[in-house]
């Protein structure tokens, strides 16, 4: 687990295939979806989260319990890439896990804020980034805002959140800090990446997720029509957007529909976005960002076999797999039928 | 490029002429060969080990896999027999 050394995309991207292979398909879903939330965490016993499961069934019981597996179990498989994988490798990846830091710092935030019981913001959390065991535990130790931005101090994270620190004792609201930590994150992100050609990919990758969540937000922001600066939320990186472009297209929905209708994403997001003319629906849209992501990222690790895209790719089949299941668990207690539920899926 | 090659070549002629002996350059070429096959094999072992690492039935599979390029070696070996 170092950034030392030369990479090992070989070793890492074999072990990664494998896993992929144990990942659940269109079959296994549809058998999920059929099954109650006890049926549910048995079904995930019994394949890849049998020691997740284990481990957490005496404490925690029903959705809860299939909740926290899945992020232990996440938590785990990103642990073990960073953990096999060395040099600009390692480099690559962690630029992606780190938005489990940026996760963790949130919820740490969110849970003192609300004063929630030590314990209840540990099982929240999702041990997948950089941070190790002993700052997590400080951060959980910290019993004051004041003291997370201090634990945080050496982190990337730490100039940032000690400047929001100020604007956040005025407003006493965590916006500030929350768009410090994201914007710390996607500074990170897209910084200084190196030229050759499979690195180009997953920086194309990263642009369109940066694009799509300043789509969303400013989809949002358009259908809501608060009073909100959009240039406060937008994040740098993407291509679709400037800070100008945004505040401008924020204020005007069909402007805003329609110049992504235009744009390079047009192909993809198109039934989309009608839909979202129509019906009004942002999920659908959501969906379809999702959809795109994952049938890029599935793509993603053929042309280049050997090197960083199909490491990422199985990180984001495996993060949709958690979501995926989540839906259905969640859908289940929620008493949604079959039909809806698969419909919230994303599956390629 | 071209200039300074000749240049290379010059000072190598001058230094000690070119490679005359047959036994020394069969040695040359199953050196050369064998350090292709060990380059070509460590990204192959260590995939292989990776995959083994995941699933020990891909044993067999990876030492195979793992012993191909050795047949380079071998192949550049018939030279030593014709010189």
């Amino acid at each position: 687990m170092s950034a030392v050394g030369s990479s090992n995309p070989e070793y890492v991207v074999a072990r990664v295939r494998a896993r992929r292979g144990s990942l659940y398909g269109d079959e296994e879903y549809r058998k999920l979806t059929r099954m109650g939330p006890a049926e549910i965490a048995r079904f995930m016993e019994e394949s890849s989260y049998g020691a997740e499961i284990n481990a957490l069934g005496s404490r925690h019981g029903g959705v809860d319990l299939i909740e926290y597996a899945l992020n232990r179990n996440l938590a785990e498989q990103f642990d073990d890439i960073l953990d096999w994988s060395e040099g600009a490798l390692y480099d690559l990846i962690a630029r992606y896990l780190r938005k489990f830091d940026a996760w963790n710092v949130k919820t740490v935030i969110r849970g003192v804020y609300t004063d929630a019981d030590q314990s209840a913001i540990e099982v929240d959390l999702i041990r997948a980034g950089e941070f190790d065991d002993r700052l997590i535990r400080r951060l959980l130790e910290a019993d004051s805002i004041d003291a997370v931005v201090e634990v945080l101090e050496d982190t990337i994270y730490g100039d940032p959140l000690r400047e929001a620190y100020a604007e956040y004792e005025e407003t006493d609201t965590l916006v500030p800090l929350e768009n410090a930590v994201d914007r710390a994150f996607y500074e990170r992100l897209l910084s200084g990446l190196g030229g050759d050609e499979p690195t180009r990919q997953y920086e194309a990758f990263l642009r369109a997720e940066v694009d799509f969540r300043n789509a969303i937000n400013a989809l949002r922001l358009a259908r809501s029509g608060a009073d909100i600066d959009p240039a406060a939320y937008f994040i740098e990186g993407g291509e679709l957007f400037t800070r100008g472009s945004l505040a401008r297209l924020a204020r005007n929905l069909d402007e805003l529909v329609e110049y992504i209708a235009d744009s390079q994403y047009g192909e993809e997001l198109g039934p989309a976005l009608r839909e979202l003319e129509e019906a009004d629906s942002l999920i659908a849209f959501e969906h379809a960002t999702d959809a795109a992501l994952l049938a890029y990222g599935d793509q993603l690790g053929t042309i280049h076999p050997v090197s960083v895209t199909p490491v990422i790719s199985y990180i984001l089949a495996k993060e949709r797999e958690v979501e995926n299941i989540r839906a259905i668990a969640r859908g289940k207690e929620a008493g949604l039928s079959a039909d809806e539920i698969e419909s919230e899926l994303v599956i390629t | 490029m071209l200039e300074a090659t000749n240049e290379l070549g010059n000072v190598a002629l001058q230094a000690g002429g070119t490679l005359t002996d047959a036994n020394a350059a069969a040695a040359l070429a199953v050196g050369l060969a064998a350090l292709g096959a060990g380059y070509a094999e460590r990204g192959i072992g260590s995939a292989a080990v990776g995959a083994m690492a995941e699933d020990d039935d891909l044993f067999v599979n990876g030492l195979i896999l793992t012993v191909l390029p050795e047949t380079i070696v071998i192949l550049a070996l018939v030279v030593v027999f014709i010189v």
